[in-house]
Parts: C-alpha cells; structure tokens; sequence
C-alpha cells in the first residue's frame, strides 16, 4: 500500500474541517461513556478486592435468614461453630437500630457491637480507623466509638472526644472518632462513619434481645476455609432448615460479587455502545457527503494513475482516523468523566475509584478505529468503485 | 527524432446500453498514431470525439475492438495495471481543468507524484520546474481561485507532465478560455510537441485551432469521416520495460 495514503488522508480530513469535528462528536460520546463505565467499574471491583483480600483467605461469613425469613442465632450456635475443626476465631457483629441524644437533640442511629477482644480480626482492614481518640477495649462498658459523619453532621452542636451521649436513655462517653469513607464490613451498606460502636457488654445492657447480624469467622490457615464453611452451613441448615443461613468464604464471595459487577459493567457498557452505533452511522453518512462531494477529485485521481484499492484505501484510513481521533478524546473525556464519577462518590462516602488500564485505553481506541472502518467502508467500497469518466463529468 | 508508431486502435466500438436504447457512440475505428504527432480530432457535438478520446487515453474501455500503446494490448490490462499504465505513460488535460480547489499551484502538480510514489525531495524541484515552463513561477502557492482560467490550464498542462509522460491528451483545452489564453495554452501544446517530441492529441470543436495540428481527424457519427496528413508510422516498438513495470505492481 502507498504510505503516502495516510498522510493525504489527514489534510483530506483537515479540509474538512467543521464536518470532521461534527463527525467526530458522535464517537467520542460513545467511547466516554463506553470508557467511564468501564473505569469505574474496574475500579469498583478493584476496592471490592482490596477489602476482601484484607480480610484474607481464610475467612468465613455467616449471614443469618435466607429464603425462610430472618434467622436469630443463638450463643450456643455460636459456640458450636467454635468447635468446628480448623476454626480459630468466631467474631459475631451485634446491630440494632437506636436513639441518640446529644443536647437536648435525639437522632435515630444505627449501634453495632463485637467482641473487642476479638477486634483484631479487623485490623489492617481500614474498617476502623481511627481520626481521634482510642479502639475500644473489653472493659469499655460505657465507652463508645462514633463515625465522624454522626459526630460532625447529625447533631445541632459538634460531638466531641470526652463528650457524653445518651443512647436509648443510658450515658456513653466518646472515647474514639472513626475517619469519614471506612467500610462496613463486607464492602457494603452504609459507612461506619454514619455508625456507633460499642462493646458486646454495653450492647447487652440496652438492647434485651441480641442476634448477630453477620459473623465473621477465621480459619488457621486458608486451607481449611472451604471444608469450615461447609461444615458450618451443614450444621446450621440442619438445624434450621435448607438455605436458611448465607455461608461464604471470602474468596467466593468475592467471586460472586465481582461477577455480579461484571454482568452490570457489560449490561451498561452494552448500552453506552448504542450511542456508539449512532456514531458510526455518523461516519457513514459524512463519508457518503464526501464521496458525493468528492467525485471529480476521485475521478480525477483515478485519471492520474490511482487504483481502486488506492481509492478504498484513502477513504478508509479517513474512517479509521476519524475513529482514532473520536477514541483518543473519547478516552480522555471518559476517564475524566470516571474521575469525577469516583470523587462524587467518595464525598458521598462510597468506596469508588476510577481505574485507569492499558486494556482499557488500548481496547477503546482500538474499538474506535474498528467502528469507524466499518462504517467508513461502504463509501470507500462506492469511491473505489466510482467509474472515472463519470466521476469527472460529475455535477 | 526517429518515428515509430506509438498507439494504433483497431476495429475500435462503443456501445452505450441504456435498457432498450443502444447508442453506437463510436463504430469499428481503425488509427495509427505515432511518436511526436500533433494530432487533432474535429467534428461536431455528438459525432463521437471525446469518446474517441477518452479510448485513447484509457480512462475507457472499448466495447469491441483492440487499443496498444507502445505495443502493449491496453484491452488485456487489468483495471490496476491500467490505471498504473496510465498514469505513467498518458498526461491528461481537460476542458475545466479539474484542478483541486483546496490544493496550491503546486501541490496539484504534485499530485501524480504521490500516487506514483515519485521520491518527496524531488516533489518540489520539479513542480517548480514544471509550473515555470508553463509560465507560472511566480504564481506556485495560488490556490485555484486565485488563478485566471487561462492559469489554471496551464496548471492543469504542468499536472500532466508530472510523470513525463510521452502522450498528452487534452479535451477542449481552450474551451473556457478568452483568446489570449487560448493561444498562451496552443503554444505551450506546440512548443512540447515541438521541443519535447511529446505526442499530442487533442480535441477542439473549433476549425481554426484544429487546423494548427499537422495531422486532422474528422469525425461524424461514430465513424472516421476523414483523415489529414496521416502517413503509415514506419516501424512498432514494444515497451518491455513498461510491462514488467506494471506487472511488478
């Protein structure tokens, strides 16, 4: 092929000018959308990952309730899941809905509660980490730890460290403020920064009943997880009945989560390529103007020595440029778009990154340039094939 | 100059089928042309010149019939090795110049020298060259529009010698043009002819400028009514070179 195609194509292009950049509009739409959803998508999945990945291989969640309503597992339960053979630790998480009252203000709150000698479960998850103040210990009997959102927004005045709460009419004092954007366990839900925290024995003085929401489960090693969790699925739906209890590792959990984000990118990505397809059909229709318009410089082309495979190849290339240009922008606009996506998100207190990777920049420009060859080919297949006499004498 | 015989048609029709009607547009022709003639074709609207002319120079096909340039049966070529063929052995001048409104003087004179790959740092040399023997040196970065119609043929003649081409065809050249260009545009024609031993073939409408050329063609109807100055072109030779060329392609 002449080389020199490529060069004639970009001035061709250029003198075009205003329709190669309306041109361009319909594809760079398409390849930002198609670019954000994926970014942030990717990103999502990489937060998801990361949380599960800190919590390790070898651990086991139990949700209570399932098909047959909502399930209250009881301390023997939990002590039988102990005895399960390579359990090491059992974490169950306490969360009741309660009123908080700061002076003279009462606000409806979400109080959870674990064991705080078990904590460690949770470290180096992010989950609590702290902006001020001290982890709960054992003995915080009338100790509490509160989101910074609670402390900061919720209340008339500021909560502050050393501050005293009533919660459902019982004295708390503020012993530990926990950063805005932590994680509720699991990567779902709302944020401990909207949540209280309290020992399982402050827990047990104000609320009369107490069923874990979810526990948390730790093996020795990541080995025995999978046999764990069977073993502890077997035991509770035997006793409760078939599929009255989740019970998952954290590796298949993760597995699902991210296949179920995974159908939702395709799903979404899949619509953002309907205006892709519009985009193409865009191309089509101003490389059909050009031909038209171009006749006589086609023909005259052909006259000087062109071939049909030169002519097919020219207004090709003008596609596939037209593609290339739409991409490259379309890239940059969607991974701005992704950016703002992820930081709009995380004021709101969700977990959301922009994940920018070559699969992504590359595959979108490929996929640009690929539409704009396919829409650019049948009028450089009516170029190629324009008869030379008639194309100089036409008017 | 020695002469040989350069193009010969032989038994030459055209055929146009429009779904009940067929125009006979040209019917069994049979001319030798050879290298250095100054040839014109006459005749009135409709007798069939420009379709003559446009067998010549390649850019069509006979319905019946035989056309060898150089020897070389242009009939048998494929639509690429023609095209190739053509561009290299024929120079085309036409009636409204077709000039590429948004190209300069010169780059629509480089034009042919991209399509055939002619190397870039010779690119501008000789369009330069080119557009100066037609008289324009100093009109090489004017787009079209800033050129008067007489300018833009000349334009149109230089595009045609880019690839130094031994036959130039040229369709009504002076047919847009006042008198003054008409016979800056005829003496450019003569003088290539005469100088650079360049076979021209022209078609006018106009008796006068017909008769310039040494060698006259008439026709009417489709069919060669006459034939002025014509002698048998002493011997054919076969450009090889030109084949292989093409066939390397």
């Amino acid at each position: 092929m002449n080389s020199e195609l490529f060069e004639v194509a970009g001035k061709n292009l250029r003198k075009q000018g205003v329709r190669t950049y309306l041109t361009l509009i319909g594809i760079v739409i398409g390849i930002a959308a198609i670019v954000a959803l994926l970014s942030v998508g990717q990103g999502l999945n990489y937060a998801i990952e990361k949380q599960f990945e800190s919590l390790g291989a070898n651990t086991i969640f139990i949700i209570p309730g399932g098909q047959n309503g909502e399930l209250e597992l009881t301390d023997a339960d939990i002590s039988r899941m102990e005895s399960v053979r390579g359990i090491e630790s059992i974490v169950p998480i306490y969360s009741e809905s309660a009123f908080m009252e700061f002076k003279g203000q009462k606000v409806q709150v979400s109080v959870s509660a674990a064991d705080a000698d078990k904590a460690g479960i949770f470290d180096d998850t992010g989950y609590f980490d702290i902006k001020e103040g001290r982890m709960l210990v054992k003995s915080d009997s009338s100790a509490i730890l509160i989101g910074e959102n609670i402390a900061e927004n919720f209340f008339k005045t500021e909560i502050e460290l050393k501050n005293k709460v009533l919660i459902n009419g019982k004295s708390f004092r503020v012993v530990g403020i926990l950063k805005s954007g932590s994680q509720t366990v699991g990567g779902g839900g709302p944020s401990t920064a909207g949540t209280v925290f309290m020992s399982q024995d402050a827990f047990e003085k104000i609320f009369a009943s107490r069923s874990p929401g979810i526990i948390f489960a730790k093996t020795y090693s990541p080995n025995e997880t999978v046999e764990a969790a069977d073993k502890i699925k077997f035991d509770l739906e035997k006793k409760y009945g078939e599929k009255s209890v989740f019970v998952s590792s954290a590796d298949a959990l993760l597995e699902q989560v991210n296949a179920f984000l995974q159908l939702i990118t395709i799903f979404l990505t899949g619509i953002a390529g309907i205006s892709l397809i519009v985009g193409g059909v865009g191309i089509t229709n101003a490389m059909i103007a050009s031909v038209l318009e171009r006749t006589k410089e086609i023909g005259l082309l052909k006259a000087l020595g062109a071939n049909k495979k030169e002519i097919l190849s020219l207004f090709l290339i003008e596609a596939a440029f037209i593609g290339a240009i739409g991409g490259i922008i379309g890239i940059i606009i969607g991974y701005s778009l992704a950016n703002l996506i992820a930081f709009v998100g995380e004021s709101a207190g969700f977990a959301l990154y922009a994940s920018m990777t070559p699969e992504i920049t590359l595959g979108a420009l490929l996929f640009s340039m690929l539409v704009g060859m396919i829409s650019g080919f049948y009028p450089a297949l009516r170029a190629a094939n324009l008869d030379p006499i008639t194309a100089l004498r036409y008017e | 100059m020695q002469k040989h015989g350069i193009i010969r048609l032989e038994n030459v029709s055209k055929e146009y089928d429009l779904g009940e009607i067929k125009i006979h547009a040209l019917s069994d022709i049979n001319l030798s042309i050879c290298n250095g003639d100054f040839i014109s074709i006459m005749g009135p609207s409709g007798s069939g010149k420009t379709t003559l002319l446009d067998i010549l120079s390649t850019l069509l096909r006979p319905s019946k019939g035989k056309v060898f340039i150089e020897e070389n049966d242009t009939t048998e070529m494929t639509d690429e090795k023609l095209s190739l063929f053509r561009g290299k052995k024929i120079g085309t001048i036409f009636q409204n110049f077709n000039l590429q409104v948004k190209l300069t003087a010169l780059e629509n004179v480089m034009t042919p020298m991209w399509i055939h790959k002619v190397p870039k740092n010779k690119r501008i040399p000789l369009a330069t060259k080119l557009l100066e023997q037609v008289g324009l040196g100093d009109r090489l970065n004017n787009k079209p529009n800033q050129l008067s119609g007489g300018q833009m043929q000349r334009v149109s003649i230089a595009r045609s010698l880019a690839m130094n081409p031994g036959i130039i065809v040229a369709d009504e050249p002076t047919g847009n043009l006042d008198s003054k260009s008409e016979k800056q545009v005829i003496d450019i024609l003569m003088n290539l002819n005469k100088v650079q031993g360049k076979t021209i073939i022209m078609v006018t409408h106009e008796p006068e400028l017909g008769k310039l050329a040494p060698k006259r063609i008439l026709m009417r109807d489709g069919k060669i009514q006459e034939y002025f100055g014509f002698e048998k072109c002493p011997k054919w030779i076969k450009s090889n070179e030109t084949i292989k060329e093409s066939a390397k392609k």
